[in-house]
């Protein structure tokens, strides 16, 4: 029955995607009651589609899209993707690694319509190329504003004047 | 206006006058955050400004007298402010209500938001709080009003006071 209701736990969906895709998932966890997967950006859209079409998935909702920067950890910027499945009421969040000088990510937008504006959003703030996005361009912010406000190394007067002291001693992350 | 501009108004015209203008203030609701929903409430009946004779709320910026400023002014929202003030007739009246219309409030140090309606319009009563109660728009109101009665209507027609106050 096509409307059969049968949620997967975060380990079955990470099991699924492992299974399809091998070695282009980096990681499989679960992070709060969610499947999250590291994946190659090669095969990024590839396995957006699988997530979308395959039936006991079946992620028709696309939830959110944003992006993290792991530049003052060594890392590039992140683009995290999570979808949703009305239908099974279950999610999954992948996460995809872009370069730090040179940030670009596929676009999903023509595999859920409602990555369009958070692709645009992502674009502005953090400055991430999405490679195939229709129409790449600023969404919240002001057309004449310059840099990319999410951006770790983005100025703000505050942090120009005094640094942040850092984190107080004893606590972990 | 005529004779208005040209001769210093008799004390007693210049009373009643401002006595006038100072219990009908038709009010332009500009509700940008949550303030507005403090303004609103001073507008319903239990705070009920119209025993101020603040009248709400006019339908547009061209039958307005009084703007509030309610919330959070974007960089991006800055121009609207700015052409819904251009288009209120004068002698008009500019209420800034609460923490960010005022300064930014907790949004100081965005890269967004406007530090100070002040910049973009020029402010006759700033209301402090985040948000202020009702009862303090209602302060600000009586404050306003004070302001109006004591007013010169020559110098509000002048054209002098319509720019920001603040200096860069």
């Amino acid at each position: 029955m096509a409307s059969s209701r049968s949620p997967l736990s975060p380990p079955d969906i990470g099991e699924r995607i492992r299974a399809q895709f091998g070695s282009d998932v980096k990681s499989v966890d679960e992070v709060f009651g969610h499947a999250v997967a590291k994946v190659d950006p090669g095969r990024y859209r590839e396995i957006a589609s699988f997530l979308r079409d395959e039936p006991d998935l079946d992620f028709n909702f696309f939830d959110f899209l944003t992006a993290v920067d792991f530049r003052p950890k060594g890392g590039g910027f992140e683009v995290v993707t999570q979808v949703y499945s009305t239908r099974h009421n279950h999610s999954a969040r992948l996460k995809v690694e872009c370069d730090a000088d040179d940030p670009r990510c596929p676009t999903l937008e023509d595999v859920w319509p409602g990555a369009n504006w958070c692709e645009r959003e992502a674009w502005e703030l953090f400055g991430i190329v999405f490679e195939g996005h229709p129409h790449l361009v600023k969404l919240v912010l002001p057309e004449q504003f310059e840099g990319f406000p999410l951006r770790k190394d983005f100025p703000l007067m505050t942090r120009e004047v005094k640094p942040w002291p850092g984190e107080a001693e004893g606590v972990e992350e | 206006m005529g004779l208005m501009d040209r001769v210093a108004m008799p004390q007693p015209v210049k009373f009643i006058l401002n006595w006038g203008r100072k219990y009908s203030l038709w009010v332009m609701n500009f509700g940008l955050a949550c303030c507005a929903i403090e303004l609103i409430a001073t507008s319903t009946s239990v705070h009920d400004f119209i025993r101020l004779g603040v009248i709400p709320f006019a339908h547009g910026p061209r039958q307005a007298d009084l703007l509030v400023v309610a919330g959070t002014l974007t960089d991006k929202m800055a121009p609207a402010l700015k052409r819904v003030y251009d288009q209120i007739p004068d002698p008009k009246y500019v209420i800034s209500f609460g923490s960010c219309s005022n300064c930014g409030g907790p949004y100081w140090d965005s890269y967004s938001v406007t530090k100070g309606v002040d910049q973009i319009v020029p402010v006759d009563v700033y209301v402090p709080g985040c948000p202020p109660r009702p009862e303090a728009l209602l302060h600000g109101i009586i404050k306003l009003q004070e302001k109006i009665g004591k007013e010169d209507i020559r110098e509000k027609w002048s054209g002098k006071l319509t720019q920001p106050a603040v200096t860069t």
